[in-house]
Protein backbone atom coordinates (compact mmCIF):
# COMPACT_ATOMS: atom_id res chain seq x y z
CA UNK A 1 0.00 0.00 0.00
CA UNK A 2 0.94 3.35 -0.57
CA UNK A 3 0.59 4.96 2.87
CA UNK A 4 3.47 6.68 3.54
CA UNK A 5 2.94 8.48 0.61
CA UNK A 6 -0.85 9.24 1.13
CA UNK A 7 -0.29 10.13 4.18
CA UNK A 8 -1.03 14.23 5.30
CA UNK A 9 1.50 16.56 6.38
CA UNK A 10 -0.32 16.86 9.41
CA UNK A 11 -3.87 17.54 11.04
CA UNK A 12 -5.64 20.18 10.11
CA UNK A 13 -6.76 22.56 11.92
CA UNK A 14 -10.89 21.08 11.61
CA UNK A 15 -9.36 17.85 12.66
CA UNK A 16 -7.25 18.95 15.28
CA UNK A 17 -9.92 20.95 16.89
CA UNK A 18 -11.95 17.56 16.52
CA UNK A 19 -9.62 15.73 18.23
CA UNK A 20 -8.89 17.99 20.83
CA UNK A 21 -12.47 18.63 21.56
CA UNK A 22 -11.98 22.50 21.34
CA UNK A 23 -13.20 24.89 19.29
CA UNK A 24 -10.92 25.92 15.98
CA UNK A 25 -11.26 29.83 17.08
CA UNK A 26 -9.57 28.60 21.08
CA UNK A 27 -7.14 26.26 18.80
CA UNK A 28 -6.47 29.61 16.60
CA UNK A 29 -6.35 31.47 19.78
CA UNK A 30 -3.22 29.27 21.42
CA UNK A 31 -1.55 29.61 18.21
CA UNK A 32 -1.39 33.44 18.12
CA UNK A 33 -0.33 33.08 22.09
CA UNK A 34 2.50 31.06 20.74
CA UNK A 35 0.97 28.21 23.05
CA UNK A 36 0.91 25.96 19.68
CA UNK A 37 3.83 26.00 16.84
CA UNK A 38 2.12 24.20 13.77
CA UNK A 39 3.88 24.36 10.44
CA UNK A 40 2.69 26.86 7.56
CA UNK A 41 2.68 25.37 3.94
CA UNK A 42 2.71 27.71 1.08
CA UNK A 43 -0.87 28.11 0.83
CA UNK A 44 -1.32 29.21 4.03
CA UNK A 45 -2.39 26.39 5.69
CA UNK A 46 -1.47 25.29 9.36
CA UNK A 47 -1.02 21.72 10.36
CA UNK A 48 -0.46 20.02 13.73
CA UNK A 49 1.13 16.96 14.97
CA UNK A 50 -0.22 14.49 17.53
CA UNK A 51 3.02 15.91 19.67
CA UNK A 52 0.32 18.99 20.20
CA UNK A 53 -2.53 17.26 20.56
CA UNK A 54 -0.37 16.43 23.96
CA UNK A 55 0.63 19.67 24.27
CA UNK A 56 -3.20 21.10 24.53
CA UNK A 57 -3.96 18.43 26.99
CA UNK A 58 -1.43 19.89 29.28
CA UNK A 59 -2.38 23.39 28.46
CA UNK A 60 -5.96 22.29 29.35
CA UNK A 61 -4.70 20.41 32.88
CA UNK A 62 -2.38 23.73 34.01
CA UNK A 63 -5.10 26.41 33.27
CA UNK A 64 -8.26 24.48 34.89
CA UNK A 65 -6.08 23.59 38.32
CA UNK A 66 -4.30 26.60 38.44
CA UNK A 67 -7.03 29.16 36.98
CA UNK A 68 -4.09 30.84 35.21
CA UNK A 69 -4.21 33.12 32.04
CA UNK A 70 -2.77 32.15 28.69
CA UNK A 71 0.01 34.67 29.31
CA UNK A 72 0.96 32.90 31.85
CA UNK A 73 0.88 29.50 30.95
CA UNK A 74 2.93 30.19 28.05
CA UNK A 75 6.03 30.96 30.59
CA UNK A 76 4.93 28.28 32.96
CA UNK A 77 4.76 25.68 30.19
CA UNK A 78 8.13 27.26 29.02
CA UNK A 79 9.65 26.85 32.52
CA UNK A 80 8.45 23.17 32.72
CA UNK A 81 10.34 22.41 29.92
CA UNK A 82 13.47 23.88 30.55
CA UNK A 83 13.45 21.93 33.86
CA UNK A 84 12.64 18.89 32.18
CA UNK A 85 15.92 19.43 30.08
CA UNK A 86 18.12 20.40 33.06
CA UNK A 87 17.04 17.33 34.89
CA UNK A 88 17.60 15.00 31.46
CA UNK A 89 20.92 16.62 31.60
CA UNK A 90 22.01 16.28 35.39
CA UNK A 91 20.50 12.44 35.44
CA UNK A 92 22.76 11.96 32.51
CA UNK A 93 26.18 13.50 33.12
CA UNK A 94 28.61 10.68 33.51
CA UNK A 95 28.76 9.57 37.62
CA UNK A 96 32.56 9.77 37.76
CA UNK A 97 32.15 13.37 37.05
CA UNK A 98 30.12 13.88 40.14
CA UNK A 99 31.24 11.82 42.62
CA UNK A 100 34.69 11.10 42.11
CA UNK A 101 36.24 14.99 43.30
CA UNK A 102 39.80 15.10 44.34
CA UNK A 103 38.63 18.31 46.10
CA UNK B 1 -11.30 0.61 46.66
CA UNK B 2 -9.42 1.83 49.47
CA UNK B 3 -11.73 3.97 51.87
CA UNK B 4 -11.81 7.56 50.90
CA UNK B 5 -10.08 9.84 53.55
CA UNK B 6 -11.09 12.53 55.04
CA UNK B 7 -10.99 15.69 52.86
CA UNK B 8 -10.07 18.28 55.90
CA UNK B 9 -7.30 15.24 56.97
CA UNK B 10 -6.19 15.13 52.65
CA UNK B 11 -6.08 18.88 52.42
CA UNK B 12 -4.01 19.18 55.78
CA UNK B 13 -7.00 21.63 57.93
CA UNK B 14 -8.32 21.78 60.74
CA UNK B 15 -12.43 21.62 60.66
CA UNK B 16 -12.92 25.11 61.35
CA UNK B 17 -10.19 26.46 58.27
CA UNK B 18 -11.58 29.34 56.56
CA UNK B 19 -12.12 29.48 53.07
CA UNK B 20 -9.01 31.08 52.57
CA UNK B 21 -7.14 28.47 54.44
CA UNK B 22 -8.32 25.86 52.44
CA UNK B 23 -7.51 27.51 49.14
CA UNK B 24 -4.41 28.29 50.26
CA UNK B 25 -3.56 24.47 51.26
CA UNK B 26 -5.32 23.56 48.07
CA UNK B 27 -2.81 25.73 45.86
CA UNK B 28 0.12 24.41 47.58
CA UNK B 29 -1.12 20.87 47.46
CA UNK B 30 -1.71 21.51 43.61
CA UNK B 31 1.46 22.43 43.05
CA UNK B 32 3.66 20.09 44.13
CA UNK B 33 1.19 16.95 42.68
CA UNK B 34 -0.23 18.37 39.27
CA UNK B 35 0.18 15.45 36.81
CA UNK B 36 2.36 18.52 34.56
CA UNK B 37 4.41 19.28 37.34
CA UNK B 38 5.18 16.43 39.29
CA UNK B 39 5.45 13.35 36.81
CA UNK B 40 5.40 10.46 39.33
CA UNK B 41 2.38 7.75 38.66
CA UNK B 42 1.71 8.63 42.46
CA UNK B 43 1.52 12.22 42.33
CA UNK B 44 -1.85 12.36 39.74
CA UNK B 45 -3.95 10.06 42.37
CA UNK B 46 -2.86 12.49 44.96
CA UNK B 47 -3.74 15.44 42.79
CA UNK B 48 -7.23 13.85 42.19
CA UNK B 49 -7.80 13.04 45.89
CA UNK B 50 -6.97 17.06 46.45
CA UNK B 51 -8.92 18.56 43.90
CA UNK B 52 -11.89 16.12 44.97
CA UNK B 53 -11.38 17.41 48.70
CA UNK B 54 -11.26 20.91 47.77
CA UNK B 55 -14.48 20.72 45.01
CA UNK B 56 -15.90 19.92 48.37
CA UNK B 57 -15.10 21.83 51.37
CA UNK B 58 -14.72 25.16 48.30
CA UNK B 59 -18.19 25.21 47.93
CA UNK B 60 -20.22 26.60 51.16
CA UNK B 61 -23.34 24.07 50.73
CA UNK B 62 -21.84 21.22 50.39
CA UNK B 63 -19.27 21.82 52.69
CA UNK B 64 -21.92 21.99 54.86
CA UNK B 65 -23.61 18.87 53.33
CA UNK B 66 -20.08 17.33 54.08
CA UNK B 67 -19.81 18.51 57.76
CA UNK B 68 -23.59 17.16 58.67
CA UNK B 69 -23.56 14.12 56.51
CA UNK B 70 -19.71 12.86 56.07
CA UNK B 71 -18.37 11.40 53.25
CA UNK B 72 -21.56 9.70 51.92
CA UNK B 73 -23.31 13.28 51.71
CA UNK B 74 -24.03 12.62 48.05
CA UNK B 75 -26.21 9.87 48.73
CA UNK B 76 -28.42 11.90 51.05
CA UNK B 77 -30.90 13.59 49.39
CA UNK B 78 -31.61 16.90 48.64
CA UNK B 79 -33.64 18.96 51.80
CA UNK B 80 -32.83 16.21 54.17
CA UNK B 81 -32.78 18.35 58.10
CA UNK B 82 -29.47 17.14 59.34
CA UNK B 83 -31.11 16.81 62.53
CA UNK B 84 -33.30 14.10 61.45
CA UNK B 85 -30.29 12.06 59.58
CA UNK B 86 -28.50 12.42 63.12
CA UNK B 87 -31.48 10.80 64.31
CA UNK B 88 -31.33 8.60 62.44
CA UNK B 89 -27.34 7.81 62.99
CA UNK B 90 -28.01 7.90 66.58
CA UNK B 91 -30.82 5.13 66.63
CA UNK B 92 -29.00 2.82 64.99
CA UNK B 93 -27.58 0.64 67.34
CA UNK B 94 -23.69 0.54 67.98
CA UNK B 95 -23.63 3.64 65.89
CA UNK B 96 -22.78 2.33 62.25
CA UNK B 97 -20.46 4.23 59.91
CA UNK B 98 -22.71 6.94 58.00
CA UNK B 99 -22.11 4.58 54.86
CA UNK B 100 -24.19 1.81 56.61
CA UNK B 101 -27.19 0.32 54.77
CA UNK B 102 -29.59 0.66 58.05
CA UNK B 103 -29.41 4.43 57.31
CA UNK B 104 -29.67 4.25 53.19
CA UNK B 105 -32.73 2.20 53.73
CA UNK B 106 -34.25 4.70 55.94
CA UNK B 107 -34.11 7.55 53.77
CA UNK B 108 -35.01 4.70 50.52
CA UNK B 109 -32.33 3.91 47.89
CA UNK B 110 -32.40 7.09 45.45
CA UNK B 111 -30.82 5.10 42.50
CA UNK B 112 -28.17 7.89 42.43
CA UNK B 113 -25.61 7.08 40.19
CA UNK B 114 -22.74 8.12 42.03
CA UNK B 115 -19.80 8.73 38.95
CA UNK B 116 -22.54 10.41 37.48
CA UNK B 117 -23.29 12.86 40.08
CA UNK B 118 -19.70 13.38 40.24
CA UNK B 119 -19.62 13.83 36.53
CA UNK B 120 -22.27 16.73 36.60
CA UNK B 121 -20.44 18.30 39.69
CA UNK B 122 -17.58 18.45 38.15
CA UNK B 123 -18.84 19.69 34.86
CA UNK B 124 -21.01 22.35 36.61
CA UNK B 125 -17.75 23.46 38.21
CA UNK B 126 -15.43 24.83 35.72
CA UNK B 127 -13.60 22.14 34.68
CA UNK B 128 -16.18 20.57 32.41
CA UNK B 129 -15.55 23.66 30.15
CA UNK B 130 -13.20 21.57 28.43
CA UNK B 131 -14.34 18.54 26.73
CA UNK B 132 -12.08 15.21 27.11
CA UNK B 133 -8.72 15.87 27.95
CA UNK B 134 -5.57 13.39 27.11
CA UNK B 135 -4.06 11.93 30.35
CA UNK B 136 -0.48 13.38 31.27
CA UNK B 137 2.64 11.64 30.20
CA UNK B 138 4.06 9.95 33.68
CA UNK B 139 8.03 9.15 34.59
CA UNK B 140 8.85 6.49 36.56
CA UNK B 141 12.50 5.13 37.53
CA UNK B 142 13.96 2.22 36.79
CA UNK B 143 17.10 1.39 39.04
CA UNK B 144 18.94 -1.48 36.96
CA UNK B 145 22.47 -3.06 37.70
CA UNK B 146 25.27 -3.26 35.28
CA UNK B 147 24.21 -7.51 34.29
CA UNK B 148 20.72 -6.37 33.38
CA UNK B 149 21.21 -3.40 31.45
CA UNK B 150 24.07 -5.34 29.29
CA UNK B 151 21.67 -8.30 29.07
CA UNK B 152 18.36 -7.18 29.07
CA UNK B 153 15.97 -8.27 31.56
CA UNK B 154 11.94 -9.03 32.35
CA UNK B 155 10.96 -6.98 35.59
CA UNK B 156 7.17 -6.76 37.16
CA UNK B 157 7.11 -3.04 38.37
CA UNK B 158 4.42 -1.61 41.01
CA UNK B 159 2.88 1.31 39.56
CA UNK B 160 0.35 2.99 41.08
CA UNK B 161 -2.91 3.91 39.56
CA UNK B 162 -6.62 4.62 39.79
CA UNK B 163 -7.80 1.43 41.73
CA UNK B 164 -4.17 1.17 43.58
CA UNK B 165 -1.07 -0.30 43.10
CA UNK B 166 -0.75 -2.09 39.70
CA UNK B 167 1.48 -4.04 38.16
CA UNK B 168 3.44 -4.42 35.21
CA UNK B 169 5.59 -6.28 33.17
CA UNK B 170 8.39 -4.85 31.32
CA UNK B 171 11.22 -6.47 28.95
CA UNK B 172 14.06 -4.20 28.89
CA UNK B 173 16.35 -4.60 25.81
CA UNK B 174 20.01 -5.66 25.68
CA UNK B 175 22.08 -2.30 26.02
CA UNK B 176 19.92 -0.10 28.07
CA UNK B 177 21.94 3.05 28.87
CA UNK B 178 21.75 5.44 31.68
CA UNK B 179 18.70 8.01 31.38
CA UNK B 180 17.23 6.20 28.34
CA UNK B 181 13.55 6.35 28.17
CA UNK B 182 11.62 3.20 27.66
CA UNK B 183 7.81 4.21 26.22
CA UNK B 184 4.99 2.11 27.45
CA UNK B 185 1.96 4.07 25.50
CA UNK B 186 -1.02 4.59 27.16
CA UNK B 187 0.13 3.58 31.01
CA UNK B 188 0.33 7.22 32.00
CA UNK B 189 -1.96 9.23 33.31
CA UNK B 190 -5.85 8.91 32.82
CA UNK B 191 -7.66 11.01 30.17
CA UNK B 192 -11.13 12.46 31.58
CA UNK B 193 -14.51 12.06 29.43
CA UNK B 194 -13.10 9.32 27.80
CA UNK B 195 -9.72 10.85 26.32
CA UNK B 196 -6.51 8.61 25.58
CA UNK B 197 -4.32 8.33 28.69
CA UNK B 198 -0.77 9.19 28.66
CA UNK B 199 2.21 7.22 28.19
CA UNK B 200 4.56 5.61 31.01
CA UNK B 201 8.35 6.33 30.65
CA UNK B 202 10.49 4.35 32.13
CA UNK B 203 13.89 6.59 32.57
CA UNK B 204 16.69 3.82 32.93
CA UNK B 205 18.90 4.65 36.13
CA UNK B 206 22.37 2.36 36.10
CA UNK B 207 23.17 1.73 39.79
CA UNK B 208 26.74 2.27 41.26
CA UNK B 209 28.70 -0.92 40.74
CA UNK B 210 31.52 -2.15 42.79
CA UNK B 211 33.48 -3.38 39.49
CA UNK B 212 32.03 -1.66 36.34
CA UNK B 213 32.02 2.15 35.83
CA UNK B 214 29.61 2.98 32.74
CA UNK B 215 29.90 5.94 30.70
CA UNK B 216 27.63 6.09 28.12
CA UNK B 217 27.89 2.62 26.15
CA UNK B 218 31.68 2.29 27.64
CA UNK B 219 32.15 0.03 30.19
CA UNK B 220 35.45 0.53 32.61
CA UNK B 221 36.63 -2.01 34.53
CA UNK B 222 39.48 -1.94 36.85
CA UNK B 223 42.36 -4.54 35.62
CA UNK B 224 44.52 -6.20 38.82
CA UNK B 225 47.73 -6.79 37.64
CA UNK B 226 50.78 -8.45 39.38
CA UNK B 227 54.16 -6.59 38.84
CA UNK B 228 55.54 -9.36 36.85
CA UNK B 229 52.59 -9.74 34.59
CA UNK B 230 52.57 -5.52 34.08
CA UNK B 231 56.75 -5.70 33.25
CA UNK B 232 56.74 -8.77 31.54
CA UNK B 233 53.31 -8.53 29.73
CA UNK B 234 50.69 -11.73 30.37
CA UNK B 235 47.19 -12.77 28.81
CA UNK B 236 44.84 -11.87 31.49
CA UNK B 237 41.14 -13.21 31.93
CA UNK B 238 38.72 -11.76 33.99
CA UNK B 239 35.41 -10.92 34.31
CA UNK B 240 33.40 -8.66 32.38
CA UNK B 241 29.32 -8.30 32.08
CA UNK B 242 29.29 -10.69 28.88
CA UNK B 243 31.20 -12.92 30.34
CA UNK B 244 35.11 -13.69 30.91
CA UNK B 245 37.04 -11.55 28.32
CA UNK B 246 40.84 -12.30 27.59
CA UNK B 247 42.86 -9.32 26.99
CA UNK B 248 46.54 -9.29 26.17
CA UNK B 249 48.72 -6.64 28.56
CA UNK B 250 51.39 -5.57 26.84
CA UNK B 251 54.91 -5.96 28.34
CA UNK B 252 56.09 -2.31 30.46
CA UNK B 253 52.59 -1.78 31.34
CA UNK B 254 51.86 1.02 34.16
CA UNK B 255 49.07 1.49 36.48
CA UNK B 256 46.17 3.41 34.74
CA UNK B 257 46.92 2.40 31.78
CA UNK B 258 43.77 1.64 29.15
CA UNK B 259 43.33 -1.72 27.58
CA UNK B 260 40.55 -1.35 25.27
CA UNK B 261 38.64 -4.31 24.23
CA UNK B 262 36.29 -3.15 20.87
CA UNK B 263 32.72 -3.93 20.81
CA UNK B 264 32.54 -5.54 24.23
CA UNK B 265 31.03 -2.57 26.20
CA UNK B 266 26.77 -1.97 26.21
CA UNK B 267 25.77 -3.54 22.95
CA UNK B 268 23.64 -1.24 20.46
CA UNK B 269 20.66 -2.70 18.67
CA UNK B 270 20.63 0.25 16.38
CA UNK B 271 24.83 1.05 15.91
CA UNK B 272 28.23 0.28 17.17
CA UNK B 273 28.81 -1.04 20.46
CA UNK B 274 30.21 0.02 23.18
CA UNK B 275 34.17 -0.79 23.89
CA UNK B 276 35.21 -2.30 27.33
CA UNK B 277 38.19 -0.52 28.70
CA UNK B 278 40.34 -2.68 31.73
CA UNK B 279 42.30 -0.54 33.87
CA UNK B 280 45.56 -1.74 34.59
CA UNK B 281 46.40 -1.56 38.16
CA UNK B 282 49.39 -3.18 39.71
CA UNK B 283 49.44 -4.89 42.81
CA UNK B 284 51.76 -5.47 45.30
CA UNK B 285 51.92 -8.69 47.11
CA UNK B 286 51.14 -7.86 50.94
CA UNK B 287 53.62 -11.31 52.10
CA UNK B 288 56.42 -12.28 50.50
CA UNK B 289 57.95 -15.82 50.66
CA UNK B 290 61.48 -16.22 51.37
CA UNK B 291 62.06 -16.61 48.15
CA UNK B 292 60.45 -14.00 46.31
CA UNK B 293 61.97 -11.47 49.39
CA UNK B 294 65.36 -12.77 47.84
CA UNK B 295 64.62 -12.39 43.78
CA UNK B 296 62.69 -8.75 44.31
CA UNK B 297 65.58 -7.94 46.39
CA UNK B 298 68.00 -8.99 43.73
CA UNK B 299 65.67 -7.23 41.39
CA UNK B 300 66.24 -3.71 43.35
CA UNK B 301 69.97 -4.09 43.53
CA UNK B 302 70.04 -4.50 40.00
CA UNK B 303 67.75 -2.43 38.27
CA UNK B 304 68.69 1.03 37.50
CA UNK B 305 64.75 1.80 37.07
CA UNK B 306 63.55 4.87 38.85
CA UNK B 307 59.92 5.53 38.35
CA UNK B 308 60.20 9.34 39.78
CA UNK B 309 62.61 10.21 37.04
CA UNK B 310 60.45 9.23 34.33
CA UNK B 311 58.45 11.53 31.93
Amino acid sequence: MSTALSRPAGIDLQSFARLASLHPDMVRRFVALGLLEPTRDPSGRIWFTYGDLVAVARLQRLRSAFSLNYAALGLVVDLLDRIAVLEADLRNRPRAARGRSWI
Amino acid sequence: MAPRRDFYEVLGVGRDASPEEIQRAYRKLARTYHPDVNKSPEAEEKFKEVSEAYDVLSDPDMRKRYDAFGPDFRRVPEGVDPQTWARARAGAPGQGPPGDDRVRVDFGDTGIDIDELFESMFGARGRGRWGPIAGANQEVELPLTVEDAYTGAHQRLAVSGPDGSRSIEVTIPPGVVDGQRIRLAGQGGQGTGGAAAGDLFLVVRILPHSRYRVEGRDIYVELPLAPWEAVLGASVAFDTPGGEAKVRVPAGTSSGRRLRLRGRGMPNASGRNGDLYAEARIMAPNHLTKDERRLFEELAATSAYDPRRQR
